[in-house]
């Protein structure tokens, strides 16, 4: 019998040697997509129980708690990261704690392709294709936002001052790469952006 | 290119990072009446919009980002946002107050309901 395998999207691609920040794609992450009323206050506990961490609140926040990750999405979504070997016994134990409350814990780990940029410079690259100001406050380490990204939907986490990763659906993995790789080429740095914060 | 910033997430983007979602607080007869519509009645409701010069109540969707509906009040003159507020809300009380057309109509027949 032929058993689903999942294949990342970017494998292929070699790390790039002629940008100024560091490019890579992160496969080894699983995704979870919960969704549910911040104000029920049931569906909060029962989703705390099964993940160990409280659902932030806060509007493009992230909370953690050992290698999960829980992103703010909207009031009522957010998206759950962990090792992709765990997301589905993960979905399957947020559907069980859930159960009997509106909501929707959904395995989504094919769903999208999470390319990491790191190194200085990186908010700049990422500037380059979407109109919000990342150098401005709002971005500490941390946020996590939706956006437009090179004229498509991209979800930007950043992770610590110089790392960011984006997160676009699966079939935008190739644009977005090539993207980014022209985006970032040795000798295109812009240099005219304050440093964050 | 308009610069929006939606209520319920908190960012400020543009324009293109929304979308824009008609003229807002139109009422639908059909909701307080089913069964005595006049055609000219749905005709209007479906299709005849205002059009003001001045201040103009809006619904936007914060398309690229948290995916929600609010409303907003401009000024179709000044291109400027007097407010934001949600999308079950009405618009601040002295933006109800300056409100013409059917809007004006709208907020008393929703003030006199309370």
């Amino acid at each position: 019998m032929l058993e689903a395998r999942f294949e990342s999207p970017l494998a292929s691609l070699a790390a790039p040697t002629d940008t100024y920040v560091s490019m890579r794609e992160i496969a080894e992450r699983g995704m979870i997509d919960l969704r549910g009323s911040a104000g029920d206050r049931k569906f909060m506990a029962a989703a705390k129980s099964a993940l160990g961490v409280d659902l932030p609140k806060q509007p493009r926040t992230t909370a953690t708690w050992g290698d999960v990750r829980v992103f703010w999405l909207s009031p009522d979504q957010w998206l759950i990261t962990c090792p992709r070997a765990k997301a589905q016994e993960m979905a399957d134990q947020l559907s069980k704690d859930l159960a009997g409350i509106h909501s929707l814990a959904v395995n989504v780990s094919d769903m999208r392709a999470i390319i990491r940029l790191e190194g200085e410079g990186v908010r700049e690259v990422v500037m380059k294709g979407s109109a919000i100001d990342l150098t401005h406050g709002d971005y500490p380490p941390g946020t996590v936002r939706r956006m437009r990204f090179a004229e498509i939907a991209a979800l930007l986490h950043v992770v610590e001052d110089n790392v960011i990763d984006i997160y676009v659906f699966r079939s935008f993995a190739q644009y977005t790469w090539d993207f980014l790789r022209k985006a970032a080429r040795k000798g295109s740095e812009v240099r005219v952006f304050p440093k964050a914060g | 290119m308009l610069v929006v910033t939606c209520p319920v997430c908190g960012v400020q983007g543009e324009e293109a990072d929304f979308h824009y979602g008609g003229q807002a607080h139109v009422r639908r007869p059909a909701t307080s009446d089913p069964v005595n519509i006049t055609d000219e009645e749905q005709r209007d409701y479906l299709f005849i919009r205002h059009n003001p010069k001045g201040l103009h109540f809006e619904r936007w969707r914060c398309d690229r980002g948290c995916g929600k509906w609010f409303h907003a009040a401009r000024d179709t003159v000044t291109l400027e946002f007097k407010a934001y507020y949600g999308i079950t809300e009405l618009p601040p009380v002295e933006l109800q107050q300056q409100a013409k057309g059917p809007w004006a109509d709208y907020f008393k027949s929703v003030a006199k309901a309370k």
